[in-house]
């Protein structure tokens, strides 16, 4: 890996690979990324300028930590942990659990899963108290084994 | 109201003729610059208030050279091979215009400042034609923008030069030198010294850090046009926006207000390239004569030589490759905003009698600035197409010669 510095435009991180393709990442001062490939050969890069929220995205999926999307769902697995799989899943509140509370519903108790979060009306509540309300039109944010999260989905929400 | 009459007119014009450059994909720079000439002095319309607008373009070449000296590197650049590409460049191309204002017939101080112009490429439209041409992979593109860091100290010291030259007579030469270099000693320390207690002023998230900046820029402008008066010599308030600049570049909390510095900057300096043109006459016959259009051929043609000359030296020893020397000269064509600066400190300050030819020389340097940033813009933008060429060239000329 080469850093160089570029004076009014940014830092340079440059790697060049055995068969001669470079790929460089430019942080511009500016606050924006910007991504060149360059294949070794080619006339011209291509070049792609990504914003510090997308850049760390990319990043993530680079450094190993396997994000696998099915739908709404996320595994997250660890490099260091091979055998921790956790699933984070999304789903949208149903009629089934509306008016009640995560104790009321015993959520962990009967699958499992544990409610890490909901969103409500484009706001997070990150680790909710247990006796919260669910409300129409809430995301639940949970967290579990795969088995544990379809669990919840049928016995709680009473989907499929 | 009629500063605002005035003030609609500037920003109206500049607004549409820049929004015309970027829609061409061309630099803006002449095109503000045009926008003057079309309207100013020369032009249609007779503003009420001429100084008004130089003020205004004024503070636009403070915040520059503020600007300039706040990003300006100084570990970066002592590395030998930065050094010895900044030091090619000022060699060859100064030479060139200098050797060329001579035989056009200009005094030795005109020709220094034709050859200062003539020098310094843009740093605005290199780096941003570097980003938006998409260059920033090669190797060469490292080079091209250390070299525009080495212009950068350059013009300072060609600024202190200058300024000091005008002092009048030779005898206040040094007394100039001496307290311009006083003052920047001051300056330095100064921020030094108070830095812990300025750098907590630059964190709030009211008007103070901005007024402070600006009370800074404006008390040690001031400083120096009352040390000039007291001195019977002139010290450039430009330099001193410079050091200033690199000075605070070290207070930490001050990265903060960056973007705020910028954009005064590109205002300001947009109505600085506007008042650049507006004050300049155009005169027809002058233009038309053979001997300005010569000189101003030869001018453009010996010069954008000089930046392929002194290209290839630098990258025959820096990257081993004549063709990627080449590029770097297509990409360090462009000239712009400093070459405006330069004169303009000149023009300002300037002793008549050591500017015998100073029409021609303004004439030449602003037609120059304007076909040199356009013309440039295409080099940097097509420096591979233009330096593959020219190898090609090369080769069926002397077909055993080497790369």
């Amino acid at each position: 890996m080469q850093i160089s510095e570029l004076p009014e435009i940014g830092t340079k991180y440059e790697i060049e690979t055995p068969k001669g393709d470079k790929v460089a990442v430019i942080f511009l001062t500016t606050g924006e990324i910007e991504l060149y490939v360059l294949e070794s050969g080619a006339d011209k890069p291509s070049v792609t300028r990504l914003t510090s929220e997308e850049a760390r995205r990319l990043g993530s999926v680079l450094t190993g930590a396997l994000l696998t999307i099915e739908h709404e769902d996320v595994e997250v697995s660890f490099a260091d942990i091979s055998d921790l799989r956790i699933h984070i899943h999304l789903c949208p509140v149903t009629k089934n659990v509306v008016g009640k509370s995560i104790e009321d519903l015993a959520i962990r108790k009967k699958t499992g899963v544990t409610v890490v979060a909901i969103s409500r009306k484009g706001q997070s509540i990150v680790s909710p108290p247990p006796e919260m309300a669910f409300e129409e039109g809430d995301l639940i944010v949970a967290v579990g084994k795969r088995e544990q999260i379809k669990a919840c989905q049928s016995v709680i929400l009473g989907q499929g | 109201m009629n500063f605002l009459l005035d003030l609609a007119i500037v920003t109206v014009s500049c607004l549409a003729l820049g929004l015309a450059s970027k829609y061409l994909k061309q630099a803006s720079i002449p095109a503000y610059i045009i926008a003057g000439l079309l309207l100013g002095k020369s032009g249609l319309i007779s503003f009420e208030s001429y100084d008004f607008i130089q003020w205004l373009g004024k503070i636009g070449v403070i915040l520059l050279m503020f600007y300039i000296g706040l990003e300006f590197n100084y570990k970066g650049i002592k590395e030998p091979r930065r050094l010895f590409a900044g030091c090619t460049d000022f060699a060859v191309n100064f030479s060139v215009g200098f050797l060329l204002g001579h035989v056009i017939g200009l005094s030795l101080v005109e020709a220094f400042i034709l050859a200062s112009a003539v020098y310094i490429s843009s740093s605005a439209i290199v780096i941003s034609s570097l980003i938006e041409n998409k260059r920033l992979i090669y190797p060469e593109a490292e080079t091209v923008v250390w070299l525009m860091v080495f212009e950068d100290i350059i013009l300072a010291i060609l600024l202190v030069i200058l300024t000091s030259i005008m002092a009048g007579s030779l005898a206040m030469i040094p007394v100039s030198l001496a307290a311009t270099l006083l003052l920047i000693v001051f300056i330095l320390a100064f921020i030094r010294r108070l830095s812990n207690f300025i750098a907590p002023l630059f964190e709030r998230d009211d008007e103070i850090p901005v007024l402070l900046i600006f009370a800074l820029i404006f008390g040690f402008s001031a400083l120096a046009y009352l040390m000039g008066i007291l001195l019977h010599c002139h010290i450039s308030e430009v330099i001193v926006a410079f050091f200033l600049g690199s000075a605070l570049a070290g207070v930490k909390s001050f990265r903060k207000l960056l973007g705020t510095i910028i954009s005064f900057k590109n205002l300001f300096l947009t109505i600085f390239f506007f008042s650049f043109g507006m004050m300049f006459k155009f005169q027809l016959a002058a233009l038309n004569s053979a001997d300005f259009v010569l000189a101003l051929l030869a001018l453009i043609v010996l010069s954008i030589l000089g930046k392929f000359v002194s290209g290839a030296i630098i990258g025959k020893r820096l990257h081993g490759s004549l063709e990627t020397g080449l590029r770097v000269g297509a990409y360090t064509t462009p000239r712009g905003e400093f070459s405006v600066v330069l004169i303009m400190v000149v023009m300002e300050i300037g002793v008549l009698e050591l500017l015998p030819s100073i029409e021609l020389l303004l004439a030449l340097v602003v037609t120059y600035v304007i076909i040199l940033s356009i013309v440039g813009s295409f080099f940097a933008k097509h420096g591979n197409m233009i330096s593959k060429r020219m190898m090609m060239g090369f080769n069926k000329l002397m077909p055993r010669a080497h790369r």
